[in-house]
């Protein structure tokens, strides 16, 4: 292992000890935004799959984000654990997802996008008009916290770590994907998907595969969201909700692993912070954000990107300058 | 001996300093209120309405010497965020809490406030708010519990309607008025000839009024926000609809009259809090905060100008700025108009932290809000 891999590494569990030690101080409130980090990172990251890998763009992300905080609304205060909530929450996203990427094999682009869109209003209708089991615009409210383990997770702290861990166990299966062989046919099928085709790629089944997948850690994130927040109505669900997961995923660095995390970073973290600036606190907020994508399309990490690489050619070209310089010495 | 006597001196001269600027800090206030978002309006009417009456008791001394300053954050009118942000108030141990205006989020932030023992003061109008037992919220206008069976008894006793049309907007505060009619509609044995949801910003309504036509009720029930009932008014006028047209507060504001013109005419209603009401103190409130904001508030300016002023009564009453002890001192707590004007009315508050208040019953004539009929308070 090289120096650079030995410092990635010390890096990162610094990150994560920080993660975990540092919020033991922090009052309700900082343990409630980064809760909600974590939760919104779990949708990005998803939405990432969809949109940074396989290239299909999703306006429906925050919809399975709300299919799945319904799922465990209405599980768990029926007397429901969490954990079966998680596993109908992925089923079902799996599977609306799953069906919602057939368009995505006639449509691309803005086209997709509009059928997306059609769906998140869809979705939100569902919530607001079927009573009988969304409770519909009164929205559920009392909704429990889980135990994990004997250990009730009502405080902040425990369930900031049930955030936390689920964003760890998800981290983990994201990049395990990304590197199997769905996930090299993922990216194939962003950059070219009739050469993709040619080379044997089954451009449909992973089309519908990058769709539900993605839908699926929505849904994730929505049955972690419910308990966080204990209160679900229709509204947070809006197209708002995906309109935000998609400039996380942006922002961050689209096709980027570490994109989502600082996106969701930027869409939570940042409003917050400028919050001292009372009124203008949203427009600061927008003004920051379309500079940054001015400056940097490819989003934060596409800064990174570029700098390593213009290093990395700089080195390349040093490199071989010497060696051109050696080889006109040599006779 | 010496350093411990010189000690504890210090302490005493410490504590004793602490003690003098405790009694004359600022009492702190936090507003959690609909800033942005798709109740931007109610939100910046409620603190507005905050702002002015902060403003005014300062300029006057304060509240038992003390002055009140306030912090307004902003929910976003999203739940989620409501409760960040009053997880954040609540950190900073205000003594009262205020807003939001919401009843979704009043609902995800009042187990939070109770749970910290601090009284809430809120916008909501959503029946079920003040019915689950909590000791620690209240309201600053009538729920939708209080107002309905007035207007349900009003069309059934002087309309005399067997049928009648209802139409709402399918929002939290039209649904739960939608809802708590209904019941009252059934007690009375009036037909719902025709149940309209519409949308908050719904432009066109000539689907919704030839519905209206085709069912032919006797009365018309509207209840949706000021600029949709002036949209809607017009609609049924065109149409040709002739019925009395009833609602609740927002269909005979001021903003109403003025968008619909002679549409308006003869729409009647019930009105818990207007700026518009027959009463002195009220014309006075509108006249300062027009002057200072440039336009006519809401009702929901009303009730952040209120709760301010439950506020100021309540600790006059107790004679200290006691959080813990606010919630009890102002259950059963009757406010008078003559002992603190900027109440504006007399207002009684229950142990629910439900609000007892007279009430009018008002009808458009030639573009001008005249009272039929001044509703007594049910308690007196």
């Amino acid at each position: 292992m090289t120096a650079a891999k030995y410092l990635k590494i010390g890096f990162g569990i610094v990150v994560i000890a920080a993660l975990i030690i540092v919020p033991m101080n922090f009052n309700r409130y900082g343990l409630f935004i980064l809760s909600q980090w974590a939760v919104m990172t779990i949708a990005a990251m998803g939405l990432n799959l969809t949109l940074g890998y396989a290239g299909q763009v999703s306006l429906a992300q925050g919809a399975f984000v709300g299919i799945g905080a319904y799922t465990a609304a209405i599980m768990t205060s029926n007397g429901l654990p969490l954990i079966g909530a998680l596993g109908v929450a992925i089923v079902l996203c799996f599977a609306i997802g799953w069906i919602l990427g057939y368009p995505a094999l006639r449509v691309q682009h803005h086209y997709l996008a509009f059928v997306t869109l059609a769906f998140s209003t869809l979705a939100f209708l569902v919530f607001r008009n079927e009573d009988w089991l969304t409770k519909g615009i009164y929205g559920i409210s009392n909704i429990p916290r889980p135990e994990l383990f004997g250990y009730p997770t009502r405080r902040p702290l425990p369930f900031y770590y049930v955030c936390l861990g689920s964003l760890g166990i998800v981290s983990l299966a994201v990049w395990w994907l990304i590197r199997s062989p769905w996930g090299r046919a993922f990216i194939a099928l962003r950059e070219n998907p009739v050469r993709a085709l040619s080379l044997g790629i089954d451009t449909r089944r992973y089309t519908l595969m990058a769709f539900a997948i993605g839908s699926a850690l929505g849904g994730v994130a929505g049955t972690l969201y419910a308990p966080l927040t204990q209160y679900v109505d229709p509204v947070p669900f809006h197209l708002s909700l995906s309109l935000d997961l998609l400039m996380m995923v942006i922002v961050g660095g689209s096709g980027f692993f570490f994109g989502p995390f600082l996106g969701a970073m930027i869409a939570v973290l940042l409003p917050e912070w400028l919050r001292f600036t009372q009124g203008y606190y949203l427009m600061l907020y927008a003004i920051a954000v379309i500079l940054l994508l001015i400056y940097s399309p490819t989003g934060i990490l596409g800064i990174l990107d570029r700098f390593i690489s213009e290093r990395r050619t700089k080195a390349a070209s040093a490199q071989r300058a010497v060696a051109k310089a050696k080889l006109e010495v040599t006779p | 001996m010496k350093p411990v006597f010189l000690a504890s001196a210090l302490l005493a001269t410490v504590l004793t300093g602490a003690a003098i600027a405790q009694s004359g800090a600022p009492i702190k206030l936090a507003n959690v209120a609909e800033l942005s978002g798709g109740g931007a309006t109610v939100g910046t009417n409620w603190k507005n309405g905050i702002d002015l009456a902060i403003e005014e008791i300062n300029s006057k001394g304060g509240v038992l010497g003390r002055k009140l300053e306030v912090t307004h954050a902003d929910s976003q009118s999203n739940p989620g965020v409501a409760r960040a942000q009053v997880q954040k108030a609540l950190d900073a141990e205000p003594y009262v809490l205020l807003g939001p205006g919401y009843s979704g989020s009043v609902k995800v932030t009042a187990p939070l406030a109770a749970e910290a023992g601090i009284a809430q003061i809120m916008g909501g109008e959503a029946a079920e708010l003040t019915q689950a037992g909590n000791k620690f919220l209240f309201r600053t206008s009538f729920g939708q519990q209080s107002s309905m069976p007035k207007v349900a008894k009003y069309i059934n006793d002087e309309l005399k309607a067997k049928s009648v049309a209802i139409v709402w907007v399918n929002n939290d505060f039209g649904k739960g008025g939608r809802d708590s009619i209904s019941k009252e509609f059934a007690k009375y044995n009036i037909k719902v000839a025709a149940d309209l949801s519409t949308e908050a910003g719904q432009a066109d309504f000539a689907a919704d009024v030839s519905k209206i036509k085709a069912a032919a009720p006797d009365a018309v029930f509207v209840y949706v926000n000021e600029e949709e009932s002036a949209r809607i008014l017009k609609e049924l006028k065109r149409q040709g609809i002739t019925v009395p047209l009833v609602g609740e507060t927002t269909l005979v504001g001021q903003k109403v009259v003025e968008l619909a013109g002679d549409a308006a005419n003869g729409a009647r209603g019930h009105v818990g809090l207007t700026t518009d009401a027959p009463v002195e103190l009220i014309k006075a409130f509108r006249d300062k905060f027009v002057k200072k904001y440039n336009y006519v508030p809401d009702h929901n300016g009303l009730k952040g100008w209120l709760a301010i002023y439950m506020i100021k009564a309540t600790t006059e009453k107790m004679g200290k700025v006691d959080s813990k002890g606010f919630a009890d001192a102002l259950h059963g707590f009757t406010i008078t108009a003559a002992k603190e004007p900027g109440i504006l009315m007399d207002a009684t508050f229950d142990a629910n932290g439900d609000i007892d208040r007279q009430g009018f019953l008002v009808e458009i004539v030639e573009g001008k809000q005249v009272v039929k009929q001044v509703l007594p308070k049910l308690n007196n």
